[in-house]
């Protein structure tokens, strides 16, 4: 019995350790992907998501629906999935009884490219679109029989895009012409998505009259805004298609478009470059950013952080070995260093910044990893540590048995 | 008064201004009086480029589609239809072939058989929509004519709206512009057959216009808008069906099937009517607008602007309103066009921001084409199709083409920019959502493409009207305080509210006679007295009776000498004048306008015929022949010939001309009519009153 006891009490101390070792690893994991939840600093980039809304409806108001259906394409096609996007039309002009091409809806005069041809999946339309159901979209308070592909189911890691169009006034823009949003609605829901960890970092792109002063009242941080003209100033349509009878784009937009036309996902183009590619005597208004709230500087954020679905990526050679962690940190996949081909200006030139850029995220992730290490230090190769345990138990068993026998 | 009454209480700002507005009654009406006038010859430089205030519309946006394909189509109809001019019997052949060209375009097809209903007088009925139940007493059932409808449905609409064009065409009198008119529709017509585009069904409308165009179209909106059902239907087709039929509409109908297939569509956006006359221009294609509808009811100005928008910046057409040429060479307003241009150059040189004042040539061709829309306005007539349209609240205009040439080899020229234009004007209020609402209902034109809107045309009638309750009050208040020290002192004998009492008593009487003398014309109608001249009289004579008779049972006084009696008077007429204007002004802005020119200088400066020993006898003279002028030109008669006279020269003027004009207000129930009668005369008569008045 005493035996029986002591080689408990033998045990037990290993057995503690071992518990707490693997606690500690446990521990340490967690706490590096969801610690950070209480500050933006240190959260990992871990999805991407985009929020697109046509706002007006009505024949004339053509060109939104093709705005926003555009940039549907394009973040689709720079590699955020369906799933995570989430697409509000207020009204159907594919099938309006005055379009000349039925069920097909176009972005530029030459109906090259037929915006609502297959795979398009509207989440909120016609007079879904309502400032509340946006705000809902936004803040996560839906019924419970809305379905999940018609939330916004980000989290703390999450890049989320923003795109809004239509007709817009000083501090508020038009849904559906019968009620508005205003710049506190917005910064509203913003500040509710920040408290409740719904991103990471949040770009809202707006392309209505007096743009700029749809973000007056903003003030979270991690939120970026973009705006097609400022206080004062109207955003203009691009081109009248004469064959289908109305404007089928807004300069803003067109001009958005036309810069990721030539862009893959695998393009480093820094947000700045897409910002400065505004020009405002194309536009016919000016372009505005806030990026007071913003962390980053532009230069250093490729814009498919936003505009597509590439992330830092971790590699592992053998998944749930912490072991091998130790190797991955150098190892970590910086789409960032590959060279963009096509367009000079858009290359960043300045190498300090590559260089930056390349450690910065070694400072938040490495951090972490160092903790990890040094705990680990402790026991110095926890699986020798176990089989000395082990093979010391055999002695100790050979004495017992002796020792009854 | 106030200072004597209440010396001590100090009264509220707007009571004060009130009591020195009114203590100053002269200078106040003399300012306003000629403001008002000034205020109206300023007009047109007033005002504004029209502009597309509706969003949806989008003129101009999409290209025509219209091809020398469909224009070639049309041509043959044209053809055709000058070919059949040259057959004997071809009344009833038109509906035919026309039909089958619809039909062929794959288009359903319909008739509308109708019943010319004669003008007629129904004292009842002003401002009341023409009644279906009205319709059977009086058609002759030997006389009808047969509208064609066509009706394109829209591929992707859900039908419930839909657009009219009317093309009215009179078989009997037909020649190479009616043909092409119905051309000009048709090619119209066989595009909008085929395009995927519309979201509203068209309607095209071929109104057998043998019996008026008016009517016609009349005719077929009653019936459209008020479908009839079961018995009074069949009781309907009963009455005329023992009615000889001259021919025979081959295989397309019988009689009954005739009303069962009446095709409808939604309701209507808007509507059409196209014509092209024979009366050729120099040098360009033009394209002539009318809009007036009845009681100066105007379509919504976004319809005019997209029709002249594309007509001038798209097909180049020369587009023309309505204008009274006479005025275009008076010569007091070539004087008054050149002292505007000045003033607008010095004001300028001022300030080069104020833009006032426009070019001496396009001042006196606004001031006719102002003056034309006044005057359709006031007239309250219908001038064309259109009107029909309007009862029904649907916004129409009337496109008269009038080519430079109608040679053989420019048809095909003419049908394109023609048809071009229709189709951008159907295009664009196809794109409509709603009905026309955006734009202004009241406004007159000065141009095509310029606009004076009710905010703006309301400030003369307003500075014209507004002496009157001034004066009134002036007058009233005068005549008790400062009276018994200037007259004899019996004022006294007469109490304040008997002397007011009687004054309203006769007003009222007056106004009492007057509708009298509205209602008079029906009677006559039912005696049949051949020359207006003669039912002129009869009217007249008839009214005077009624006027002896209502004073001798009413007991009215000629020979009150007081002059309190007159000075009360004359303020009760004023009041009178002045409701009786208001009122006017918002059922027909033009009529109001129009008869406060002439009334409101009458009525203000009426005085008894006496001489008054305090002023010289200049004064006194210059002031009777002034009343004379100012009573002489406003008695309804003599100021319809003087209007006439300038306009279109004194020669051959009948007198039986005034019951004509007449005659067709109440014809046309036009609220003019009631005015004249019930208010203008009224008051005319109490200014003779009081002119005549002994002392």
């Amino acid at each position: 019995m005493k035996e029986t006891l002591k080689v408990h009490f033998q045990f037990s101390p290993m057995a503690i350790r071992i518990l707490l070792l693997s606690l500690c690893l446990s521990n340490n994991l967690y706490a590096s992907s969801s610690a950070v939840a209480s500050s933006s600093q240190t959260a990992t980039h871990t999805n991407n998501w985009a929020v697109l809304v046509c706002t007006s409806r009505f024949w004339f108001n053509y060109r939104h629906m093709a705005n926003t259906l555009s940039l549907y394409r394009t973040v689709k096609r720079l590699g955020i999935p369906d799933e995570r996007i989430i697409l509000m039309l207020a009204d159907d002009m594919a099938c309006n009884a005055r379009n000349k091409y039925p069920a097909q809806v176009f972005n530029n005069e030459n109906h090259r490219l037929n915006l609502y041809g297959d795979n398009v999946e509207v989440d909120y339309r016609g007079y879904e679109v309502t400032v509340e159901n946006f705000l809902r979209v936004l803040t996560g308070r839906h019924e419970t029989a809305v379905p999940r592909s018609k939330r916004l189911l980000s989290d703390e890691g999450s890049h989320i895009l923003l795109y809004m169009t239509g007709h817009g006034g000083e501090e508020f823009l038009k849904f559906q012409d019968s009620e508005e949003l205003q710049s506190h609605d917005l910064a509203d829901a913003v500040k509710q998505m920040k408290e409740k960890g719904r991103f990471k970092e949040l770009l809202i792109m707006v392309d209505t009259c007096q743009a700029a002063t749809l973000f007056s009242q903003l003030h979270s941080p991690g939120v970026l805004a973009i705006g097609s003209s400022l206080k004062g100033e109207n955003s203009y349509s691009h081109h009248l298609d004469s064959d289908v009878g109305v404007s089928v784009v807004d300069r803003f937009t067109f001009y958005t478009l036309a810069f990721f036309e030539r862009l893959n996902m695998y393009d480093n183009a820094s947000l700045n470059s897409l910002f400065s590619s505004y020009n405002p005597s194309l536009l016919m208004s000016t372009a505005y950013y806030r990026t007071d709230l913003f962390p980053r500087r532009l230069e250093q954020v490729p814009v498919t952080n936003f505009f597509g679905s590439v992330m830092e990526t971790i590699h592992t050679d053998r998944p749930y070995r912490a072991r091998k962690r130790k190797e991955s940190q150098d190892r970590i996949r910086m789409p960032l260093k590959e060279a963009v081909q096509d367009n000079q200006q858009r290359r960043l030139s300045d190498p300090e910044i590559e260089v930056r850029r390349v450690r910065a995220p070694e400072d938040s992730i490495g951090r972490t990893w160092n903790s990890l290490q040094n705990k680990m230090k402790i026991f110095e190769y926890p699986e020798t540590f176990v089989y000395y345990g082990l093979v010391m138990m055999l002695p100790l068993l050979a004495v017992s048995t002796w020792l009854y026998s | 008064m106030a200072p004597k009454e209440t010396p001590k209480m100090k009264q509220r700002p707007i009571v004060r201004l009130g009591i020195l507005i009114i203590s100053h009654s002269v200078v106040v009406s003399v300012i306003c009086c000629i403001s008002g006038v000034v205020a109206l010859l300023l007009l047109p430089i007033l005002a504004k480029n029209t502009y597309i205030s509706e969003n949806a519309l989008m003129p101009g946006s999409a290209n025509p589609m219209l091809s020398d394909q469909d224009v070639g189509e049309a041509n043959k109809l044209v053809n055709a239809l000058l070919d059949l001019k040259s057959e004997p019997i071809s009344s009833g052949r038109v509906s035919t072939l026309v039909a089958e060209f619809i039909s062929d375009l794959g288009a359903e097809v319909g008739y509308h058989k109708f019943y010319p209903e004669s003008n007629q007088f129904h004292p009842l009925h002003f401002f009341s929509l023409p009644d279906s139940g009205s319709l059977q007493e009086n058609v002759n059932c030997s006389m009808y004519g047969i509208n064609v409808i066509g009706i394109a449905r829209a591929p992707q609409g859900d039908g419930k709206e839909a657009v009219v064009l009317v093309t009215p065409y009179n078989s009997e009198n037909a020649d190479l512009s009616d043909a092409l008119s119905i051309g000009l529709t048709y090619s119209v017509f066989s595009l909008l057959t085929q395009v995927t585009w519309l979201a509203k069904d068209i309607i095209w409308l071929v109104a057998d216009s043998r019996y008026g165009e008016y009517s016609s179209v009349s005719a077929w909106l009653r019936d459209y808008q008020r479908p009839v059902f079961g018995a009074s239907l069949i009781l309907d087709s009963d009455t005329c069906d023992g009615g000889s039929r001259p021919y025979d509409l081959d295989n397309f109908m019988t009689c009954g099937k005739l009303i069962d297939n009446f095709k409808r569509a939604g309701t209507m956006a808007a509507a059409l009517v196209v014509k092209v006359t024979e009366k050729s221009e120099p040098f360009v294609d033009t394209l002539n607008l009318y809009s007036e509808a009845s009681n100066g009811q105007m379509p919504n100005l976004d319809l005019i602007n997209i029709v002249n928008y594309l007509a001038v910046h798209r097909q180049g057409l020369h587009v023309k309103v309505k204008k009274l040429i006479p005025l275009l060479n008076a010569k007091w307003l070539n004087v008054l066009a050149d002292i505007l241009e000045t003033v607008g150059v010095i004001v300028r040189r001022l300030n080069p921001q104020w833009k006032f004042g426009i070019p001496a040539a396009e001042y006196i061709d606004g001031t006719a084409t102002l003056a034309s829309s006044l005057y359709y306005q006031a007239l309250g007539i219908p001038t064309g199709p259109h009107g029909a349209f309007r009862d029904y609240q649907v916004d129409a205009v009337t496109l008269e083409f009038s080519p430079y040439s109608l040679r053989k080899g420019r048809h095909k020229e003419f049908l394109l920019r023609g048809s071009r234009l229709i189709e951008g004007v159907i295009r664009s209020v196809n794109n409509l959502l709603e009905k026309f609402h955006q734009s202004f209902f009241l406004y007159l034109l000065t141009s095509p493409g310029r606009f004076v809107s009710v905010g703006v045309y309301m400030i003369p009638f307003i500075l014209l009207v507004a002496p009157l309750p001034v004066m009134a009050a002036s007058l009233y208040m005068n005549i008790f305080d400062f009276g018994p020290n200037t007259e004899t002192g019996q004022l006294a004998v007469s109490p304040r509210s008997v002397t007011w009492l009687d004054a309203a008593k006769m007003v009222l009487i007056v106004h009492f006679w007057g509708s009298i003398v509205s209602l008079l014309p029906y009677c006559i109608c039912q005696m049949d007295f051949s020359t207006p001249t003669m039912n002129l009289a009869i009217w007249s004579m008839l009214s005077a009776l009624c006027f002896l008779l209502l004073c001798l049972v009413l007991g009215l006084h000629f020979n009150q000498t007081e002059k309190a009696k007159w000075v009360v008077l004359k303020s009760a007429t004023l009041s009178a004048v002045f409701i009786g204007l208001c009122l006017m002004s918002v059922v027909n802005f033009a009529t109001a306008e129009i008869g406060a020119l002439l009334l409101v200088p009458l009525c203000l400066m009426i005085h008894p015929l006496k001489i008054n020993p305090n002023m010289g006898t200049l004064v006194n003279f210059s002031r009777m022949a002034l009343n004379f002028i100012l009573l002489s030109m406003a008695f309804p008669p003599v100021s319809f010939f003087l209007l006439r006279g300038a306009v279109y020269g004194f020669h051959g003027i009948d007198i039986g001309d005034f019951w004509m004009w007449v005659e067709s207000l109440w014809a046309w129930n036009s609220a003019t009519y009631l005015y004249i009668t019930m208010i203008h005369l009224p008051c005319w008569v109490l200014c003779l009153h009081i002119l005549l008045h002994a002392r």
